[in-house]
């Protein structure tokens, strides 16, 4: 037999559904006599339907809310890379030519190898843009895959030198620069490289989950990255294995606008063959 | 009374996983798609919590510029969600403590007679509204925040405990304090009416 107390505790889960059947069963049982129950039963639907008659907004536009938005979203540092498409000519020629200059001053000082923590790393990165933006489409690829063998190399080092947060940063610049190559990969002008360079990428990622496995302190969001990494290098890989052309030489590189019926050999019987006969008959 | 949500599809969570890591980079474009995708949860959670809409869209402002500042953190540990509806319940119930007036509940206009003839009447229903969102946020901390889930979130109790990382009966436990001390404030409101949902 239910008490009273319990009874009432259960009043609040039994008016929103969450109690199994014999619970409710037990509670039916004592709300038939108990009518301050059976009250404050009604006061707790009561307030359950105040709860969810509370209306939802009525319609409106995402359109104006972004923008009001995007004005006030602060800057990271990877979008303070300039992005020079959409430039008109004298704009863009006069912030080639700016960078141009910073970039060599800031050569001088600051190695291709600089990593994150190193304060000239902005340079590099701006260098890494310019050098794209100047590189003909059919070279592209070439280069976006080198700059995300790099992103690679300086997580790998970050993560060695037990600066995850860096190491991740690096990790989520090499998923943009493979997002951005996606559809390049797709059709890659020099199969043969950009499958090898896929490799080298994938030997990159074993080296930077491997360090941060060895760690005492392994961070879990390398290792969710790295993770997210292999499965876009499997599904890139995959894509690659589908689309890519098979390589004919000979008569068969140039086929017949109408192939020639090839002949068919006759099957032999076998002895499924000959027990579908029997089913048959 | 709450209703479960919909459980995305994987190459939807994919999809989100790479637009929340973008976003985390910087990647503003990618951080819209997420703001396109999830505005209409954020808004409504903060409209039924203030009933304004300009208030609302205030809020939901705050909601997705702290996730933006926040989401270099985010570990993909619980579903992206789970940690919105977290954050919009905070900032809805720090928004509605902020507008909550000085005078006390019992001093609230108390609605007309003529309401059990006509209990679609829409002044009242905005009043009897009103009241509630004004005693959800005269509740102590862990009331309001699991009751506000509820309220403005729609959420159920399974997705209760998850966004909160505590136990179903803790959840359980909350709602009930939370919604007898609502009983408690909200006085007259819920007494003696004959309510017609369980």
């Amino acid at each position: 037999m239910l008490s009273h107390a319990t009874a009432r505790d259960w009043l609040i889960p039994y008016a929103d559904g969450m109690l199994a059947a014999d619970e409710r069963r037990r509670i039916d049982g004592h709300l038939g006599g108990c009518a301050a129950c059976g009250a404050e039963l009604r006061e707790v639907r009561e307030l359950n339907l105040l709860l969810v008659t509370l209306p939802p907004a009525p319609p409106t536009s995402v359109a104006p809310f972004w923008l009001k938005l995007q004005a006030v979203l602060p800057q990271r540092r990877a979008l303070r890379i300039p992005n020079f498409v959409g430039y008109r000519r004298a704009g863009l020629a006069f912030a080639l030519a700016s960078i141009a200059v910073i970039a060599a001053a800031a050569t001088a000082f600051a190695a291709p190898s600089a990593l994150p923590d190193n304060p000239l790393y902005p340079v590099k990165l701006i260098e890494e843009n310019v050098q794209l933006a100047l590189t003909p489409a059919n070279d592209r690829l070439t280069v976006q895959l080198q700059q995300a063998g790099e992103r690679l190399r300086e997580a790998q080092a970050m993560a060695t030198d037990h600066k995850p947060r860096l190491a991740e940063s690096s990790l989520r610049a090499y998923t943009i620069i493979v997002d951005a190559a996606a559809v390049s990969l797709k059709r890659p002008a020099t199969p043969q490289v950009t499958k090898d360079a896929l490799h080298a990428l994938r030997a990159k990622l074993d080296a930077v989950e491997r360090v941060n496995a060895n760690r005492d302190d392994d961070v879990a969001g390398i290792k969710q990255l790295v993770a997210a990494a292999v499965d876009e290098l499997d599904r890139l890989e995959q894509q690659e294995s589908v689309t890519a052309p098979a390589l004919t030489v000979g008569e068969q590189a140039t086929p017949d606008p109408t192939p020639k019926a090839t002949p068919k050999p006759t099957p032999r019987p076998t002895d499924d063959g000959d027990r579908r006969e029997r089913e048959r008959d | 009374m709450a209703r479960a949500q919909d459980a995305p599809s994987i190459e939807g969570d994919a999809e989100e996983r790479r637009l929340i890591d973008r976003s985390a980079a910087g990647d503003q474009e990618a951080f819209r798609q997420l703001v396109i995708r999830h505005h209409r949860l954020v808004i409504n959670v903060a409209f039924r919590a203030l009933g304004e809409l300009s208030l609302a869209e205030d809020v939901a402002q705050e909601v997705f510029l702290k996730v933006y500042k926040a989401l270099p953190g985010y570990r993909h540990e619980k579903p992206f969600k789970h940690w919105l509806h977290r954050v919009a319940a905070n900032a809805v119930t720090d928004a509605l403590r902020r507008r909550r007036p000085i005078v006390s509940l019992d001093g609230m206009e108390q609605p007309p007679a003529s309401r059990e003839s006509d209990p679609l009447d829409v002044a009242t229903r905005h009043d009897l509204q009103k009241a509630v969102r004004q005693a959800i946020a005269s509740l102590p901390s862990h009331y309001r925040d699991t009751i506000a889930l509820q309220a403005f979130g729609e959420l159920s109790y399974e997705e209760i405990a998850k966004t909160l990382d505590i136990p179903l009966g803790t959840v359980m436990s909350r709602l009930s304090g939370a919604k007898r001390l609502l009983r408690e404030r909200l006085g007259d409101l819920v007494h003696g009416e004959e309510a017609n949902t369980a």
